[in-house]
C-alpha cells in the first residue's frame, strides 16, 4: 500500500522560483525513499509539501491514497526530522520527547511510558533532564529523532539529519538510523545530497535535478543504469569520467567512437549498438566509471585508449590514475560546457605509474554509459524498468 | 511550466487565524492612536470650543503667537544643539571606554539616567543649579572658585556715614585734608556680628605733625551717637586707605586692629582721603542660571546628562560590530591611529550614528518635563517648546483646544520625516 | 595586561617611519593613565547630581534652606530619615506612589500581553495587509502622543474614563504598542523557521505554538519589553498630568504642585523624587541588562 504519493506535484516561489517541477514519486509502507540531489534542487521543497506545511502550486499530495490537500501539517499523522534538528531550546530532552504527546492530551502515565520506551530505543535514557543546549551532535540528533517517532507518525520525513555531524557520527548514524526504521517498520522519506547516505541506506532512491525527478530506483538499478548523464555522474565516488565520442556507423557490422584522434568499435550485436547509430555523425557523450576501466596489458587487443598520465591521488589502498587521452570531457551540471576530458582509473597501491608516462587504457564496452548530448538522457534499449 | 506562483501558505492555515492574535492590539491601536491623529487633524480646523470652522486661522495664529515663536525658537535650538552633542560627546566617550577595562561600570553610571524619571531629573538638576550658592552646587563651585582667584571683601555692603561720595573707585572724602589733620570715618550698613575679632575699640588718634591721621569704624552701637566715637564702638582692621592728589594716588595705607590709620610724610598740599571699593564689595554670588537669559541651556545640560549613555552604549555596540579585520587591515597597510579611526572606524560606524541622531532628534522634539520641572514659573515662557506649549494650549491656562490640535499637527509634522526613516530603515533591513 | 597589549599595538607604528597621527600623539601623551582619569571624572560628574539629590532628601528642610547639602561631609549628624518618614505619612503622596503602581503594572502587563499576540501574527501567520500592518506599527513608533491627547481626553470624557486610572493605563497600553510590538515581532521573526515548523509537525495549533514554543525561547525579549515599559509608565508625567485626576494622580504630578517655591521644599521635593526613583533604580540595577537591551532595541520611541 503506498503511504505517500505525489502526482504531478510542482511548487513556484513567489519570486518565480520553480522549485518543484511536475514530480510524481511515491513511497510503499514501511518503505525507505531516499531523495538525493545537489543543493537547491527541491528536496526540502518536496518534504514540506508532504509535511503539510506548504502548499504545492499545482498537483496533489496523497496520504494512505487519500488527497491531503486540506490537512493541516498537525493531522497528517506525518512528522520531521530537521537539518537543524529544530529541538525546543527551552524544554529538557524529556519534553522535547514528551511535546507532541503534550499537545494531543495524552494521559500523563502514558507520556512518560513513552518518552521512556522511545529514548532508551535511541540511546539516550539517562539525558532525559538535560536541556539541547547541553547535548553533543549526535545526542541532539538522536533527540530530534526520539521526539519524531514518539507519536508514532505513518510517515516519517527527515531533511538532511547527519549534515550537521562530523564524518566519523555520520556512517555510525547512517546504519543506525536505517536498522531503527526497518526494525520499527517505519515508511521514511529521506533527504540528502550525499549520494553515500543514498546508496547504504535507501530501499529506493529518487534523484532530483532542478525540481525535477530524473531517476528513480533501487540503489543499485540507479548506480548501474543511470537515466541521465546528471545522475551518472551524481552517483558514485570517483565520479564518472564523461567525454565526448563522434559517432560513425560502419553498416552491419559495428559502430565507431571517435574520441579524440583515437576510435573505439562497438560491436553490432551489443544492444545499445542500434541505439547508439541512431546517433550517426554527430556527437554523443560516453561515460566510464573506474569499473569500466584498467590498464591495458601491453600488447593486448580489444578496445583500448592510449593516454598520458596526468595526475595521481594515492589513497592507501588504491591508487587513482588520471589518464589524458585526448578526448573531450563534458561537464553534465552546467552548460553541458567541454573541456578536456581524462579518464580516471582505479589501480593497486603497488602499481606505481610515473607522471607524464605512456600508458594504454582498456575499456570494458559492456559497463560503457552512452548518453544524448543535448537532453543527457541515457541511449540504449528503453525499459530498464517501469 | 505557466503556473503561478502560489503564496506560502500551508494547508488547513488560513489568514482567519490571524484576528484572534491582532484583535486586541488593533482595536487598542485603531481606537487611541489612529483615530485621534484623524480627529486632531480635523479639530485644528476649529475654533476654541469647537463649534466654528475657522480653516487655517489655528494655524496663522500658531505662527504668529510671540510665545509660541519663542518655543519654536527653542526648539530650533534644541535639535540644532542637543542632539549633535550628545552624538559627538558619546562617540568620544563610546571610543574612550574601549581602552578601559571598567567600561561596563562607566557605560552602567552613564547610562543610570535614562532609567529614572524626567521629573526626577528635573528636580536633580533644579537642585544642581539653584540660584543661592549656599543650595546649588554649582554656583557654590563657581563662588569657591571666584574667590580663590579674587577674595572677596572683608565689608561687604558697609558705606562711610555721609561725606563722602561713591565713585567706581571708591567712596572719596568731599572735604580735603592737609598735613595735621584727623579725620574720623564712621561706616555704616555693616553688622558688628561680622566685625573681625581681633577688632579694639576705636579711638580719635591725636594730630601728627605732618601727617595725615585718621580713625575707622563701624559706627554702629545700641544708644551710640552717629558721627561719635562712642566706647564700645570697635575700629575697622584692614581697611584700604588712600590718599589722591589730582586723581593719582599719592599715599596708601592700611588701618590698624583700632581703625586708626596714618599717612606719614604728606608733601604740603591738599589730598582727597580715598576708601577703595575693593574694601566693600559685594560677595560673587554665582550666576542666575534659571534666569530667563541660561534657562535653556542649562536645560540642554540636563538631558545631555540623561541621554549621553544611551548614546555611548549604541555607538559602543556599533563600534564592536565593526569587523576587526578591516581595522587591521587598514593598520598593516601603514595607516595611523587617526587615520584608521577617520577613514575606516567613521565610515563604518556612519549609518550607526544617524540613527543614534535621528533617535536623539526626535526625543527632542518631544522634550516636555525637563522644561516643566526644571524651568521656574516665572521663566517657562522663556524656555518654551512646542510639545510644553501644546499642554499649556490645551490643559493648562489656555483651554483651546483648537489651536492646541494644531500644535499637535504640527509636533506630528515635524516627527513625520523620522517616521519615513525609520520606515526606509525597516524596509531595507528586512530585504 | 590585556590593556598594555593595546597600548602597546596603538604606540608602535606599523611600518616604516609613518607620521604619527593626532590621536596617538594625544595618546601618546596621556597615555592610558590620563584615559581613565579622565573618565573617571566623568563618571563622577554624572552622580554627583544624584548623590546632591539623595543627601537633600536626608537633611531637615531647615538645613536645606541654610547650607548646601555638600556641607554633610563636615555635619553628618545632620542626617535624618525623617523627611521620608513625613513623606510616607502624608496620605495622599502615598496614595500616590501607590498610584504609581497601580497604573504601571497593569499597563505593562497589557502591553506585554497585546504586543506578544499580534506579533506572533506579524510574524508567523501569514494573511493579506501584513507587510503594510507592520510598516504601519513602525510608523507609529515615533507617534507624539500629543497627537492623541485632546481626543482621547474627550473619548475618556464620554465613556468615563477621565480622570480614572483606567483610563492613564490605556492610555499607555495605546502608546506602548508599537514599541512593543515593534521589538517582539522582530524577536519572533528570528526565532528559526523548523522550530515553529517542529512544532507545528508535532501537532500544536497555532495558539499553543505561540504559548508553548515562541513566548518561552522569547523570554529575554520579553523581560527586555517588561522592563522597559514598567520603565516608561512609571516614569510619565505627561500622561497623567492630562488623564489623573488628584486621586489617580501617580507621584510625579502629586509633587508637581509643590515646585512653585523649589527653594523652600527642597526636602520635600528631593525626597519625593527619590522616593520615585527607589523602584526604577532597583529595576535597572537588578536588570540593567534587559533594560540596556530594551532601550537599544527602541531607540526610535
Ligand atoms: N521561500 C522561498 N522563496 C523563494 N524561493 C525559495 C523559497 N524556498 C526555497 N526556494 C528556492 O527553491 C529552490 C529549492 O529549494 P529547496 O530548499 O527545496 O532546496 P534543497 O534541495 O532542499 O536544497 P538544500 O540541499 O540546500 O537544502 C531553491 O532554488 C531555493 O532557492
Ligand atoms: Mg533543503
Amino acid at each position: 500500500m503506498t503511504a505517500v504519493a505525489l502526482r504531478d506535484v510542482s511548487l513556484v516561489h513567489p519570486g518565480g522560483t520553480v522549485a518543484v517541477n511536475d514530480v510524481s514519486l511515491s513511497v510503499a509502507d514501511g518503505e525507505f525513499v531516499v531523495l538525493l540531489g545537489p543543493s537547491g534542487c527541491g528536496k526540502s521543497s518536496i518534504l514540506r509539501m508532504v509535511a503539510g506545511l506548504q502548499r504545492p502550486t499545482s498537483g496533489q499530495v496523497f496520504l494512505d491514497g487519500v488527497p491531503a490537500d486540506d490537512v493541516p501539517a498537525r493531522s497528517r499523522g506525518v512528522s520531521m526530522v530537521f537539518q537543524d534538528f529544530a529541538l525546543y531550546p527551552h524544554l529538557t530532552v524529556a519534553d522535547n520527547i514528551g511535546f507532541p504527546l503534550d499537545v494531543a492530551k495524552r494521559p500523563r502515565d502514558e507520556r512518560a511510558e513513552r518518552i521512556a520506551e522511545v529514548a532508551e530505543a535511541f540511546g539516550i535514557g539517562d539525558l532525559l533532564d538535560r536541556r539541547p543546549a547541553e547535548l553533543s551532535g549526535g545526542q541532539r540528533q538522536r533527540a530530534a529523532m526520539a521526539r519524531a517517532i514518539v507519536r508514532g507518525p505513518r510517515v516519517l520525513l527527515m531533511d538532511e539529519p547527519l549534515s550537521n555531524l562530523d564524518a566519523v557520527l555520520r556512517s555510525g548514524l547512517r546504519a543506525e538510523i536505517a536498522g531503527l526504521a526497518r526494525s520499527l517498520g517505519l515508511t521514511v522519506l529521506y533527504v540528502t545530497h550525499d549520494q553515500i547516505e543514498a546508496q547504504t541506506m535507501a530501499d529506493r532512491i529518487a534523484v532530483l535535478r532542478n525540481g525535477v525527478l530524473e531517476d528513480e530506483g533501487r540503489p543499485d538499478e540507479v548506480y548501474r543504469h543511470p537515466a541521465t548523464m546528471h545522475v551518472a555522474a551524481f552517483l558514485g565516488s570517483p565520479r564518472m569520467s564523461l567525454f565526448k565520442a563522434y559517432v560513425q556507423v560502419v553498416v552491419d557490422s559495428h559502430v565507431e567512437l571517435h574520441i579524440g584522434g583515437q576510435a573505439i568499435d562497438l560491436p553490432w550485436p551489443d544492444m545499445r549498438a542500434r541505439a547508439v547509430a541512431h546517433y550517426d555523425g554527430e556527437d554523443i557523450a560516453v561515460g566510464a566509471r573506474t569499473e569500466a576501466l584498467r590498464p591495458a596489458a601491453p600488447g593486448s587487443s580489444g578496445p583500448v585508449l592510449k593516454g598520458q598520465v596526468r595526475h595521481l591521488e594515492h589513497h592507501g589502498h588504491e591508487t587513482l590514475v588520471s589518464v589524458d587521452v585526448g578526448a573531450w570531457g563534458v561537464e553534465p551540471c552546467g552548460l553541458h560546457e567541454l573541456r578536456t576530458g581524462e579518464l580516471v582509473l582505479r589501480v593497486r597501491p603497488d602499481v606505481r605509474p610515473v607522471h607524464g608516462e605512456h600508458v594504454g587504457v582498456h575499456l570494458c564496452l559492456e559497463q560503457l554509459h552512452f548518453f544524448d548530448l543535448a537532453n543527457g538522457r541515457r541511449i540504449g534499449p528503453r525499459g530498464r524498468r517501469r | 511550466m505557466k503556473l503561478r506562483p502560489s503564496v506560502d501558505v500551508a494547508p488547513g492555515r488560513s489568514p482567519r487565524q490571524a484576528i484572534p492574535f491582532l484583535l486586541p492590539a488593533l482595536v487598542v491601536l485603531a481606537a487611541l492612536v489612529l483615530y485621534p491623529l484623524v480627529f486632531s487633524l480635523i479639530r485644528s480646523f476649529f475654533d476654541a470650543t469647537g463649534d466654528e470652522f475657522v480653516g487655517l486661522r489655528n494655524y496663522v495664529d500658531t505662527f504668529t503667537d510671540p510665545r509660541t515663536l519663542t518655543a519654536f525658537r527653542n526648539n530650533v535650538i534644541w535639535v540644532v544643539v542637543a542632539p549633535a552633542a550628545v552624538t559627538g560627546i558619546g562617540l568620544i566617550l563610546a571610543v574612550l571606554t574601549e581602552r578601559i577595562r571598567w567600561a561596563t561600570a562607566f557605560r552602567l553610571v552613564l547610562f543610570m539616567p535614562m532609567a529614572i524619571s524626567l521629573f526626577a531629573s528635573g528636580i536633580i538638576f533644579r537642585l544642581v543649579y539653584e540660584e543661592t550658592p549656599n543650595q546649588g552646587v554649582v554656583n557654590a563651585v563657581l563662588v569657591g572658585v571666584h574667590d580663590m582667584f579674587s577674595p572677596s571683601s572683608q565689608y561687604p555692603g558697609a558705606r562711610p556715614r555721609e561725606g563722602y561720595t561713591p565713585t567706581e573707585a571708591g567712596f572719596i572724602a568731599d572735604a580735603p585734608a592737609r598735613a595735621g589733620d584727623t579725620i574720623t570715618l564712621p561706616l555704616v550698613g555693616f553688622s558688628p556680628q561680622d566685625v573681625p575679632a581681633q577688632a579694639l575699640p576705636a579711638s580719635v588718634p591725636a594730630a601728627g605733625n605732618g601727617e595725615v591721621r585718621g580713625v575707622v569704624w563701624l559706627d554702629v552701637s545700641v544708644g551710640g551717637s552717629a558721627g561719635k566715637v562712642d566706647p564700645i564702638e570697635r575700629g575697622l582692621p584692614g581697611i584700604a586707605v588712600e590718599a589722591v592728589r589730582d586723581g593719582q594716588v599719592v599715599a596708601r595705607t592700611t588701618t590698624g586692629d583700632d581703625g586708626r590709620f596714618t599717612f606719614p610724610d604728606l608733601a604740603s598740599g591738599e589730598v582727597a582721603v580715598r576708601l577703595p571699593s575693593s574694601n566693600f564689595a559685594l560677595p560673587f554670588r554665582g550666576l542666575t542660571w534659571l534666569g530667563p537669559s541660561l534657562i535653556t541651556p542649562v536645560i540642554i545640560s540636563s538631558w545631555i546628562w540623561i541621554m549621553t549613555g544611551f548614546a555611548i552604549t549604541f555607538i559602543a555596540a556599533g563600534l564592536s560590530a565593526i569587523p576587526r579585520d578591516a581595522l587591521e587591515a587598514a593598520r598593516v597597510d601603514g595607516a595611523t591611529e587617526w587615520q584608521v579611526f577617520r577613514r575606516v572606524t567613521i565610515p563604518l560606524l556612519s549609518p550607526v550614528l544617524l540613527v543614534v541622531f535621528v533617535t536623539l532628534v526626535i526625543n527632542v522634539l518631544k522634550i516636555f518635563e525637563l522644561v516643566f520641572v526644571i524651568a521656574p514659573g516665572s521663566v517657562q515662557s522663556e524656555a518654551n517648546v512646542l510639545a510644553l506649549q501644546m499642554w499649556q494650549v490645551s490643559f493648562g491656562t489656555g483651554g483651546d483646544q483648537g489651536a492646541g490640535s494644531a500644535l499637535a499637527v504640527i509636533l506630528f509634522l515635524l516627527v513625520a520625516p523620522a517616521m519615513l526613516f525609520n520606515i526606509r530603515r525597516f524596509r531595507r533591513e528586512r530585504s | 595586561m590585556t590593556l598594555v597589549a593595546e597600548e602597546v599595538r596603538i604606540e608602535v607604528p606599523v611600518s616604516g617611519a609613518p607620521k604619527r597621527g593626532v590621536l596617538s600623539r594625544v595618546a601618546a601623551r596621556l597615555g592610558n593613565g590620563a584615559i581613565q582619569l579622565l573618565l573617571a571624572l566623568v563618571a563622577v560628574f554624572w552622580l554627583v547630581p544624584v548623590f546632591g539629590l539623595l543627601i537633600a532628601s536626608l537633611r531637615d528642610e531647615s538645613a536645606n534652606t541654610a547650607t548646601g547639602w555638600w556641607t554633610v561631609f563636615t555635619k553628618p549628624a545632620e542626617l535624618t530619615l525623617a523627611n521620608y518618614a513625613e513623606l510616607v505619612a502624608n496620605q495622599a503622596v502615598w496614595q500616590s506612589f501607590l498610584n504609581t503602581f497601580y497604573i504601571a503594572v497593569p499597563a505593562t502587563v497589557l502591553v506585554v500581553v497585546m504586543a506578544s499576540l499580534a506579533s506572533y501574527a506579524l510574524s508567523w501567520i501569514e494573511f493579506p495587509g501584513r507587510e503594510t500592518l507592520t510598516v504601519v506599527v513602525v510608523g507609529l513608533l515615533v507617534m507624539p502622543i500629543q497627537v492623541a491627547l485632546i481626543p482621547v481626553a474627550k473619548l475618556f470624557g464620554a465613556f468615563g474614563l477621565f480622570g480614572t486610572i483606567t483610563g492613564v493605563v490605556l492610555f499607555h497600553v495605546a502608546f506602548g504598542l508599537p514599541f512593543a510590538i515593534f521589538l517582539l515581532r522582530n524577536f519572533f521573526a528570528g526565532i528559526p523557521r523548523d522550530l515553529i515548523e517542529a512544532a507545528r509537525m508535532d501537532g500544536a495549533t497555532e495558539w499553543v505554538i505561540f504559548k508553548r514554543v515562541v513566548l518561552p525561547v522569547a523570554k529575554p525579549a520579553i523581560a527586555s519589553l517588561t522592563i522597559f515599559q514598567f520603565l516608561w509608565v512609571w516614569n510619565d508625567m505627561l500622561v497623567a498630568l492630562v488623564f489623573a485626576d488628584q486621586d489617580s494622580a501617580p507621584i510625579t504630578v502629586a509633587l508637581r504642585a509643590q515646585l512653585r517655591q523649589f527653594g523652600t521644599n527642597i526636602d520635600l521635593l528631593a525626597t519625593g523624587a527619590f522616593l520615585s526613583m527607589i523602584v526604577p533604580l532597583a529595576v535597572f540595577l537588578v536588570f540593567q541588562k534587559y533594560f540596556v537591551q530594551g532601550v537599544l532595541a527602541g531607540s526610535t520611541k
